[in-house]
């Protein structure tokens, strides 16, 4: 099957894309997505870039709780196009624990990220895979983190 | 018949909880003979009402001698009224010996720990609180080798503490604890007992620090490697 440009798709229903996809490309799923996500799967199966795969990832300065996550969706290397499956990694202090989307983020960013979430502790220790680490620590996927948290005092 | 000789170092809102309910288990456990070393200088006060387990006003570590051994005669139980510090552990703690820490104070935590580093053989368990949440470590060393971190290696809090042995306090001080929670105390015995069940009678050293929080009801247990010196 000949390739198509974006313009040309622009051009053609949501319909006739949807009916392209399930009937011509073999690209299942796409039923219920928006007219501008189904274009950028077609041009994605033929090898064009779209303007979600150019995106940069930005790796320094303060971030809102939106771009942190976004960011780290994107990071993730081998995700399908359109996958909403993301590389989360687990990250605990204490008691509390959860899996979040931080692959490429610094323990740095992470621990001020989920201060309030885990309840993280400004002096803490970050442990990645059971080592200590610097703040500067890049995470990656498979990693776990764990922010040391100081034992309890008392007893008596 | 195994045999095992247990001291519980402080008989506070941890240690009142924890050796009722190990003792009880000791006791009709046919296989196990035990000595248990009760160690506290305090004194049950009508202030401890609300969280400890004591019949009568006195010396915390010699009342619960006495009740213990009429409840549990299979045991045997000895007591002595002071405070752990660096100049008497070594006529308290032994070699083999099984300790449970119990105080509240990262000082005696550090003395003890660094103590039973010079043990060949030693388990400790180690718990402590603040108002709604605690945590337990496990300290196992055999034939001289370090099976778990030591109590200091992944806290500098016990490492560098910044608080006093009760023999450093003043009564001005020793008066103003601050405020606990029964379930907290109680939260931390309970895994004090666990850690014991897998460490000593499973013989099982699955985990090295187990954390819980009341507010969230949520614990967690961490496998934490050895560091090297």
């Amino acid at each position: 099957m000949a390739s198509f440009t974006r313009e040309q798709l622009e051009r053609m229903t949501v319909r006739e894309l949807k009916e392209m996809c399930a009937y011509d490309l073999n690209m299942p799923g796409y039923s219920k997505k928006t007219k501008d996500v189904v274009i950028d799967a077609i041009l994605e199966k033929f090898g064009k870039k779209t303007e979600s795969s150019k995106a940069s990832v930005k790796t320094s300065g303060p971030m809102t709780g939106m771009e942190f996550q976004a960011q780290s969706i994107l990071t993730k290397p081998d995700a399908p196009f359109g996958s909403k499956t993301t590389t989360t990694i687990h990250v605990s202090c204490g008691a509390s624990s959860g899996n979040f989307p931080v692959v490429g983020r610094t323990v740095g960013q992470v621990a001020d990220f989920l201060r309030e979430v885990l309840n993280v502790d400004k002096l803490s220790t970050g442990l990645v895979n059971g080592q200590e680490v610097s703040s500067n620590y890049v995470l990656k996927s498979g990693d776990s983190l764990e922010f040391l948290k100081p034992a309890g005092r008392k007893g008596c | 018949m195994s045999e095992h000789q247990i001291v519980v170092i402080g008989l506070g809102g941890v240690g009142s909880i924890l050796i009722e309910r190990l003792a009880r288990f000791l006791n009709y456990s046919r296989d196990i003979s035990c000595k248990i070393l009760l160690l506290d200088g305090d004194t049950y006060e009508l202030k401890n009402y609300s969280r400890q387990e004591f019949s009568e006003i006195g010396s915390k570590a010699e009342i619960k001698e006495v009740e213990l051994q009429m409840k549990y005669p299979r045991l045997r139980f000895m007591s002595e009224n002071v405070y752990i510090t660096e100049a008497n552990i070594g006529n308290y703690i032994k070699e083999g010996n099984i300790i449970f820490v119990c105080v509240d104070n990262h000082k005696s935590r550090k003395i003890i720990s660094n103590y039973c580093k010079n043990l060949k053989n030693v388990t400790v368990f180690s718990g402590g609180n603040e108002f709604e949440d605690g945590n337990v470590q496990i300290y196992v060393r055999r034939d001289g080798v370090d099976l778990t971190p030591d109590l200091c290696a992944y806290h500098p809090e016990i490492q560098n503490p910044e608080d006093k042995l009760p023999t450093e306090m003043t009564c001005e001080e020793l008066a103003n604890s601050e405020p606990q929670l029964y379930f907290t105390n109680l939260g931390v015995a309970t895994i004090m007992c666990w850690a014991f069940y897998n460490v000593i009678i499973r013989q099982k050293i699955l985990r090295s620090e187990i954390y819980f929080d009341i507010t969230t009801m949520t614990s967690d247990a961490k496998t934490r490697v050895l560091k090297k010196e």
